[in-house]
Parts: structure tokens; C-alpha cells; sequence
């Protein structure tokens, strides 16, 4: 076993060395404009992403969503049950989440919104989401959060967005719609899939050990 | 240039939080690392991927560990009750070595679980997994192949005598091994105690504290006690295969020791 | 450089990585390996798109050459999958812990 993994790192160092004195020849690549401006976006990773690679995409967001189903079905019925410790009722954090709140989301949708001309895009916005969604359990108290946040309605709202998103894709590649209206379409559905997917992980984390 | 030295730093934040002890610089040193490669990709015309990797890599990935963090699961401590150290308190527990464990706990990221079980049963408990620690009052015995953490309380093994009678002792301490082959064994100190107020043996071989235990609880009025040469030590005990645990125990009883916070309980529960 | 200086790094974060997932016997200290070792890939990959004096792949930013837009696309979601595998396996590990009172890789193996 010590063996194997020396040989491997030993491997990984060589491939270093064979990469640093030049032996692997490192192509140009072929120029992107072109491709982005096919796609109608500035953004050329966006026209990669959510144009020519859309339907990996999709996939990988399904990859997520069965994770996510895992975690779930995993933590299922894991309650502590201990003594919970009181939430951080602290003026401090409540008030700064109060105040961070808005601006998060803000910036959140603006990464929707223009992620097919700059850098952004679903999936930071999405993780952003999430953690906004963090910062108001850190400040609410996750049992009070998620009561008011129906978990199966959330979870139920996951299922249809990944049907939108196979909707989307076929709307896109097969009837060729190449318009900046699907990325932001997608870009939304995506960030969605993101943020529900790490508050479900976070609030199942949250529960089964007690606190935020 | 900006991109080796952030290189540099990313992989000194690397060093640092993979070698450390804590889990918890752990996971905070990954995160910080995770942020300074977010600033690399922005270097590296990839501001997309800098973006995604600030959000997630930084942002949920940390919360996800320290969530996961906060209690993964616990550890089963068999003990067997001795005032001051671990002892009984209302429908709670207290005494020296909880206040250490409760302690511990918290520095490994750990509950805890007290099953009071008779002495002479620990050892067996350890070895097949069913608890992680030795504790109340445990004398260490070095040919049981436990693990033993430094004494934490010094101690002396006395010889009470009480009349005329076969000797007693508890099976699995080194008190047993001060038993004549006469004398009879028994589970557990509460057990010898009981035995020896109802005179079923004469003498018994116990430690200091015991014996302070039996005379506030009066279960004799006059007795005759006798030192045992040899020092002895109460510790914790670990079972040999659970490395880990032992080397994180040991180094926080070092941390405890150093700070003057051993020596301040100490002088709490024994003035 | 700046693109060697990425490769050179990601191939040591991978070992870096790889040696913790197999040295370390806590199986959270081997996911924080497996993390360091999946970052390692993630440099590997974003700094090949990378030539000396491009821009972002982005238009309008500037005359010159842009980074090749395909390989940061296959990263930035690879980054999202990393983040929901590693949810999983937490997720695994509250519950070995919760049934088998460890995380000691050796001591899971041995007990069963």
C-alpha cells in the first residue's frame, strides 16, 4: 500500500518534471470569440457551459441533486436530541444579518441576471443563495427558519426545476433557440437547483447535530 | 509574480492545515487556502471559476465541515464511581476527572456518555470496543495491555484491618495482587466496602481516597490501616487500538498541565 | 509563469493531498485530503487554459488572445460536485459515527 503510493507520487513528480522541461507540447487552442458570439453572450465560459456543453451540465446538476437525495435519505430521522444549546441571540448577528441579507441577494441576482455578459453565472449564484440562507438560520435559529421554510415544498420545488432545466435543454439544442433570454433562464434554474440543495445539506447537517 | 507568491501562500496554507493536530485549524486552514486559489484563477483569467470557487470552496464547504464538526459522535466512558474524582451528583455527574472529560470532549469535538459498570468489567469493555475510556478512580495495572494516560493524582495502597478474617481486594486492580491466596476477590471497591462492614472479610487492600470514601460514609468506626509500599497514580485508560484517541488525550492533558489548569482543579476538588 | 507556476502547484497539492488521504486514519482528515487532491486537479486544469499575456475569455475585455474558455467550463462545475460529494460523505461519516462510535479507518476495518 506504502509502496503503491509512493510509486503514484513519485509518477505525479515525474509528470511535473516532463511538464516543466517542456517535453509535452502545449497546443494553441483554437480561438473562443467566435463561439461566444455564435451563442449570442460575451461570456465565452457561459456559451461552453450552458450552450455547447449544456447538456453535461444538466447532468452534472442532476449529479447534485442525487447527492443531495443521498444526504437526505441519510440523515433521515437523525434528530438530536440532547439539550439544544440556546442559538446566538445576539444583537450583533442578527442585526448585521439583517443588514447583510439584502445586499447578498442582490448580488445574487445580479450574477443571475448577467452571467451570459460577465463573469457569474448559476452556480456561484447559487452557492451565494445558499449561504445567505445560513446567514438568516445563524440569525433566526434553524428550527424557526425552517418552519418557515416548508422543507418538502423546497424539496418538491427541486425535483420540477430539474424537469424545467431537461425542458430548457431540449428547447435549446434541438429546437437551436440561441437567445440570451434561455442563459438567464438557465442560469436562474441552476442557481435555484444550487441554493436549495445546500440549505437542504445545511439544515440536515443542522438538525442532526443540534446547532448552527 | 502575483502568481507565485499567492502560489506560495496557497501551498503554505495547505502545509499548515493538513499537518496540524486540530481538526478544526484543519478545516479552517483549507478554507483559507481554498480563498487564496479563488485570488489564483482570477490571476490566472479564469474569473468564472474564481467566483464559484470563493462561493462554494470557501463559503459552503467550510460551513458544511464545521457543521459536520460540531458533535461527530461520542465517547462511551466506563467508570465506576469514587468521591471526589466521578461520582453521582443529583440526576448529573461531577467530580475531577468529569470536568477534565467534559473538557476533552469539547477540545475532540465529542459527547459524552458515562455507564457506571464495576470496576473489574472496564478492561473487558475496552478491549472489545463497547467504551472508549477508563475511568473513577482507575488504578492502572501495566501487564492488562491498556494504554494509561500520566497519573493524573498521586496515590498509596493501605491495608485496613478490621478483626479477624479472610483479606479482600478488587480483581483487576493492583490491589489484587496484594490478596493473600486465601482472600477473595471482588467486582468492584463498593462491593469490598459492603463486604467489609458486614464482616464477611477482615481486612481489605484499597487506595487512599477509598479509604477516606468508606470513613465519611462510616462504614467502620475504628480500623487499623497499614501503607502498601510502591506508589500509584489514578489515570485514564484507553484501549491499545484506538491510537488516536490516546495521542489526542495525551497532548490535551499536556495543554491542561502547562496552562496551570490541571494544578487549579486539582486544587479545587482535593483543596 | 503564471501557468507553470499553476501546474507545478496543483501536482504538489495533489500529492500533498493523496499522501493525507492515506497517512491520516480520521476519516474527516482524509476528506480534507481528498479535497486538497480535488483543488490540486481543479489548478491543474484551470492553468493549461492559461498563455502568457491572455485575457479572460470574456468579450470585449481587451485586444489579444483569450484563455481557452472549455477546460474552466468543465471546472466550474466540477467545483459544485465536489462541494455535494463532500456533503455525502460528511453525511456517511455522522452516520458510521453515529452506529460505530468511530472514525478511525483502521479500527472500522478490524471491527468488521
Amino acid at each position: 500500500m506504502k509502496f503503491l503510493l509512493v510509486c503514484g507520487l513519485a509518477g505525479l513528480l515525474g509528470l511535473l518534471g516532463a511538464g516543466l522541461i517542456g517535453i509535452w507540447p502545449r497546443p494553441e487552442f483554437p480561438d473562443s470569440d467566435p463561439v461566444a458570439k455564435a451563442w449570442g453572450v460575451a461570456n465565452a465560459v457561459a456559451a461552453v457551459v450552458l450552450g455547447v456543453r449544456l447538456w453535461d451540465t444538466i447532468f452534472e446538476v442532476l449529479v447534485y441533486v442525487v447527492a443531495m437525495v443521498g444526504v437526505r435519505f441519510f440523515l433521515l430521522g437523525m434528530r438530536w436530541h440532547g439539550e439544544l444549546p440556546p442559538v446566538a441571540e445576539t444583537p450583533l448577528l442578527r442585526r448585521s444579518a439583517d443588514l447583510l441579507l439584502g445586499p447578498v441577494l442582490v448580488f445574487a441576482l445580479y450574477l443571475v441576471a448577467s452571467g451570459h455578459i460577465g463573469p457569474g453565472g448559476g452556480f456561484p449564484a447559487g452557492a451565494i443563495l445558499g449561504s445567505a440562507l445560513l446567514l438568516l438560520a445563524l440569525a433566526k435559529g434553524v428550527e424557526r427558519l425552517s418552519a418557515e421554510l416548508y422543507e418538502p415544498r423546497l424539496e418538491r420545488l427541486e425535483y420540477v426545476v430539474v424537469v424545467f432545466l431537461l425542458f430548457l435543454g431540449a428547447v435549446v439544442l434541438i429546437l437551436g433557440v440561441r437567445a440570451p433570454a434561455a442563459f438567464v433562464a438557465a442560469n436562474l434554474l441552476v442557481a435555484v437547483e444550487v441554493a436549495i440543495g445546500a440549505w437542504a445539506v445545511l439544515h440536515r447537517f443542522a438538525s442532526a447535530r443540534g446547532e448552527v | 509574480m502575483v502568481a507565485v507568491l499567492l502560489c506560495v501562500l496557497a501551498l503554505a496554507l495547505a502545509i499548515f492545515a493538513l499537518t496540524g493536530k486540530r481538526l478544526l485549524w484543519g478545516v479552517i486552514g483549507v478554507g483559507a487556502h481554498s480563498l487564496v486559489l479563488a485570488g489564483l484563477y482570477l490571476v490566472l483569467a479564469a474569473p468564472d471559476v474564481a467566483l464559484t470557487e470563493a462561493a462554494v470552496g470557501f463559503g459552503l464547504v467550510t460551513f458544511v465541515y464545521l457543521l459536520a464538526l460540531r458533535r461527530t459522535g461520542k465517547i462511551v466512558v466506563a467508570a465506576s464511581p469514587l468521591y471526589p474524582l466521578l461520582y453521582p451528583e443529583g440526576a448529573g455527574i461531577a467530580g475531577l476527572e468529569w470536568e477534565i472529560l467534559t473538557r476533552f470532549a469539547r477540545w475532540y469535538h465529542r459527547d459524552l456518555e458515562l455507564i457506571w459498570v464495576p470496576r473489574a468489567e472496564i478492561p473487558r469493555l475496552l478491549r472489545s470496543g463497547e467504551a472508549h475510556l477508563g475511568a473513577g478512580g482507575f488504578l492502572p495495572v501495566p501487564e492488562d495491555g491498556l494504554a494509561y494516560t500520566k497519573p493524573l493524582l498521586p496515590t498509596r495502597l493501605v491495608l485496613v484491618r478490621l478483626g479477624e478474617g479472610p483479606r479482600g481486594a478488587v480483581a483487576g486492580e493492583p490491589t489484587g495482587k496484594h490478596a493473600d491466596p486465601t482472600g477473595k476477590l471482588f467486582e468492584d471497591a463498593a462491593e469490598l466496602a459492603h463486604a467489609l462492614a458486614r464482616g464477611e472479610v477482615g481486612e481489605a487492600v484499597t487506595d487512599l481516597l477509598r479509604l477516606r470514601e468508606w470513613t465519611m460514609q462510616d462504614l467502620f468506626s475504628e480500623a487499623e490501616t497499614q501503607l502498601v509500599p510502591g506508589e500509584y497514580g489514578f489515570a485514564l485508560a484507553v484501549p491499545p487500538q484506538d491510537e488516536e484517541l490516546y495521542r489526542s488525550l495525551t497532548e490535551f492533558l499536556a495543554e491542561l498541565e502547562k496552562s496551570g489548569e490541571l494544578a487549579e482543579l486539582l486544587r479545587r476538588y482535593l483543596g | 509563469m503564471e501557468s507553470l507556476s499553476g501546474l507545478s502547484l496543483a501536482v504538489v497539492l495533489a500529492a500533498l493531498g493523496l499522501w493525507v488521504m492515506v497517512s491520516r486514519r480520521n476519516l474527516v482528515w482524509k476528506l480534507l485530503g481528498l479535497g486538497v487532491a480535488s483543488g490540486g486537479s481543479i489548478l491543474f486544469l484551470v492553468a493549461l487554459s492559461h498563455r502568457p499575456g491572455v485575457r479572460p475569455p470574456i468579450l470585449g475585455l481587451g485586444p489579444g488572445p483569450a484563455a481557452d474558455p472549455l477546460p474552466q467550463a468543465l471546472v466550474l462545475t466540477a467545483i459544485v460536485i465536489r462541494f455535494a460529494t463532500l456533503a455525502l460523505a460528511l453525511a456517511l461519516v455522522i452516520l458510521l459515527t453515529e452506529h460505530r462510535h468511530t472514525q478511525d479507518s483502521r479500527r472500522l476495518e478490524e471491527e468488521e
